[in-house]
């Protein structure tokens, strides 16, 4: 009854307050809304691929200049070395690649000498855009058998690997968006209890019989209904910005919902230990700023150093966004990501618990 | 079985408010210092002296909101450390904050209170209506209080500490800031609560606490330095009278001839102050007259409380 209160009380403050509103809602969507219109790039079919070419011999560079590059739904990159072309393919500048295996040259002489040829190339892809690999395998396909003038199918060893899909830009960095809204939960928390002890709001309802257990959950109901506001406008957002959703929405959701409360308990951690708006605000964003971007809100964090993604690991923001990329844009289900969604989990129980106690404290003197 | 208690058993009846060795230190500041206060029910007690006495921590005490460091208090026999939320149903406060929810209209601000205190709804919306009139808030009671003015803000402050309708009410600095316009709604206000409740009010005004207290302790770095009704504070503690005479002019003969006979005589053109542990007036109004002066205006001046802090601690009461 009282926490219901306190709770209306609370979302009246929020939602009648058009500077609170904005922050919480304009500042990430205006972020997704940038990162969406620069990303968009109206997709012509010009597949980047990349080659490397193992066999060096006349036919083979042959092959790459005059055949492939001639083909103008291809924009190929030659490489020195296939890790490098599979970096690129993971980071999606590349859709495939393809080595040119030893002896290719000579199958190819071969066959144009009518003997018996096999001719090979290994294509890597990312399976998880079909419509594109399809394409990809078979123009391949059409282009060396042109060029190698040969009448039987040619021998392509596919080698699709999955890598997170790179249909438009707003797949990878909806989600991305989508925690980060949610790290900005941090100092809206933070400012929401801090605002009320500072002003002695804190110590007026105090001279009440509320208890200190009414007002953090209080507190907590508000901000959580901020964040399932804030959770379903972003997804409509990221949704009508042309994210592809396959997964379970309540998956996700439950995801999103679970990295809500982390962010509100180390909200409540912050404003337990800050006595004034100046102490917590800067100390929120010195949380959550690089935790957007250690966790991967904004690019993939595989291009970071390992101590570095050991330390974006030890909180809950990287282990969402792999989760919520993983069941929203692969359609992966619970069992796949049982690690994250437990690590969550635990996460938000075990901040809670801190943020009660050292709120507790923080209200005795 | 403690002391407490067997005071409790004697006096519960008689006091809203007692205090025992009261005592609360910041580190090495003694904010407050061994009090020991015994306010009457239905008692309209004032805690007067300047800012830093130790007035609000005393009621952050009373209203359970600080620990004591060492003593205890009672508020309507409840020890404010084992039964504080006995102690929160029972009373209102009015902090010395305007603490107000700037978002929320004057009937939702009172209604939080009120329900966290669990007045039913139809109750709630009376006494909302009563106190919004009295106040004088009912014409704005549905605009948001961000856009009220410090005068209304400070009005519907103290509403806040009356709309469940407490037994105990703590104003601390019930009007500062206030314009005198504002100053003397509140005061009214406050009069008519004389009585009803038990009020604990805490001031550096001395008319304010001179306007509205049954009794006046005179607060000063952390202790009561005195204390009694607002009159008997001014004759005990003031041992000196002042006498004031307007005139046209006053020659050196007689300023000489007068401060012959007493103790301070200050003169500034047409006006002469003359202050000493007895005057008579009459007497000093016909040697004036024998001496040529023509007085046009003569009158004692009344000791105030601020004579009386300043007799007491040395210092003047005043910010």
């Amino acid at each position: 009854m009282r926490v219901w209160e306190l709770c209306k009380r609370n979302l009246k403050e929020t939602y009648r307050d058009p500077m609170a509103l904005g922050f919480l809602l304009g500042f990430p969507l205006v972020f997704m809304l940038l990162f969406g219109a620069i990303f968009s790039g109206d997709n012509t079919a010009n597949y980047p691929v990349g080659v490397i070419d193992e066999d060096h011999t006349p036919l083979s560079q042959a092959f790459i200049n005059e055949a492939l590059a001639k083909v103008s739904a291809l924009e190929v990159t030659t490489y020195d070395d296939a890790d490098t072309a599979m970096k690129d393919l993971k980071f999606g500048d590349l859709d495939a690649y393809i080595v040119i295996p030893q002896g290719f040259g000579q199958q190819v002489n071969s066959n144009w000498q009518g003997e018996k040829a096999d001719i090979t190339l290994e294509m890597t892809y990312d399976e998880s855009d079909i419509q594109i690999s399809e394409q990809l395998i078979s123009t391949i396909n059409a282009v060396t058998r042109t060029f190698a003038r040969i009448e039987i199918p040619l021998t392509i060893n596919a080698n699709p690997i999955h890598i997170e899909a790179k249909i438009t830009y707003v797949d990878f960095i909806g989600p991305g968006i989508i925690i980060f809204g949610l790290l900005i939960l941090i100092p809206t928390s933070a400012r929401t209890v801090v605002r009320d002890k500072e002003k002695g709001f804190l110590s007026r309802l105090l001279t009440t019989p509320t208890r200190p257990l009414d007002f953090i959950l209080g507190y907590s109901l508000c901000l959580v209904v901020i964040a399932i506001a804030q959770i379903i406008i972003f997804m409509v957002a990221a949704w009508l910005l042309g994210m592809n959703i396959i997964g379970s929405l309540w998956l996700a959701f439950l995801i999103l919902f679970l990295t809500g409360l982390c962010s509100i308990g180390v909200g409540m951690v912050v404003a337990s230990l800050s006595k004034t708006e100046q102490q917590a605000e800067p100390l929120c964003w010195l949380i959550s700023m690089p935790l957007a971007m250690l966790s991967g809100c904004w690019f993939s964090i595989q291009l970071m150093p390992s101590y570095l993604r050991g330390f974006a690991n030890a909180f809950p923001y990287a282990h969402s966004i792999e989760a919520s990329r993983g069941v929203l844009i692969r359609g992966v289900g619970l069992e796949a990501i049982s690690y994250d969604f437990l690590f969550l989990v635990g996460w938000a129980v075990a901040i809670f618990v801190i943020g009660v106690m050292l709120f507790r404290r923080s209200m005795r003197s | 079985m403690t002391p407490h208690n067997i005071k409790k058993a004697g006096a519960g009846d008689d006091f809203a408010i007692q205090t025992f060795n009261l005592t609360r230190k910041f580190n090495s500041l003694v904010a407050v210092d061994d009090i020991d206060l015994n306010i009457k029910r239905g008692e309209l007690f004032a805690l007067l002296g300047p800012n830093g006495a130790g007035k609000t921590t005393t009621i952050n005490m009373l209203c359970c909101l600080l620990k004591p460091t060492s003593g205890t208090a009672q508020v309507l026999g409840y020890d404010i450390q084992k039964q504080p939320f006995k102690i929160k149903e029972t009373i209102g406060v009015s902090p010395q904050e305007t603490v107000i929810s700037e978002h929320l209209n004057s009937q939702e601000n009172l209604a939080l209170i009120g329900k966290i205190h669990g007045i039913d709804s139809t109750e709630l919306k009376t006494r909302t209506q009563e106190l919004l009139v009295t106040l004088g808030l009912e014409s704005r009671a549905k605009d948001q209080v961000r856009k009220f003015s410090g005068g209304m803000k400070r009005r519907l402050n103290i509403a806040m500490a009356l709309i469940h309708n407490p037994r105990v009410l703590f104003l601390d600095e019930p009007s500062l800031g206030l314009d005198p316009q504002a100053r003397r709604a509140i005061w009214e206000y406050i009069i008519k609560l004389k009585r009803e409740k038990t009020i604990l009010l805490t001031t550096h005004y001395m008319d304010e606490a001179d306007f509205l207290a049954d009794r006046i302790g005179i607060m000063d770095e952390g202790k009561i330095v005195a204390l009694g009704t607002s009159t008997k504070l001014k004759t005990d503690m003031v041992e000196r009278q002042t006498m004031i005479i307007q005139a046209q002019s006053f020659t050196q003969k007689v300023i000489n001839e007068m401060r012959s006979r007493y103790e301070e005589v200050e003169v500034t053109e047409d006006r002469m102050a003359i202050s000493d542990k007895k005057l008579v007036f009459q007497e000093i109004v016909d040697l004036l007259h024998t001496s040529g002066v023509t007085v046009s205006s003569a009158y004692m001046k009344e000791p105030t409380l601020d004579d009386v802090f300043l007799r007491i601690t040395g210092k003047e009461l005043r910010e």
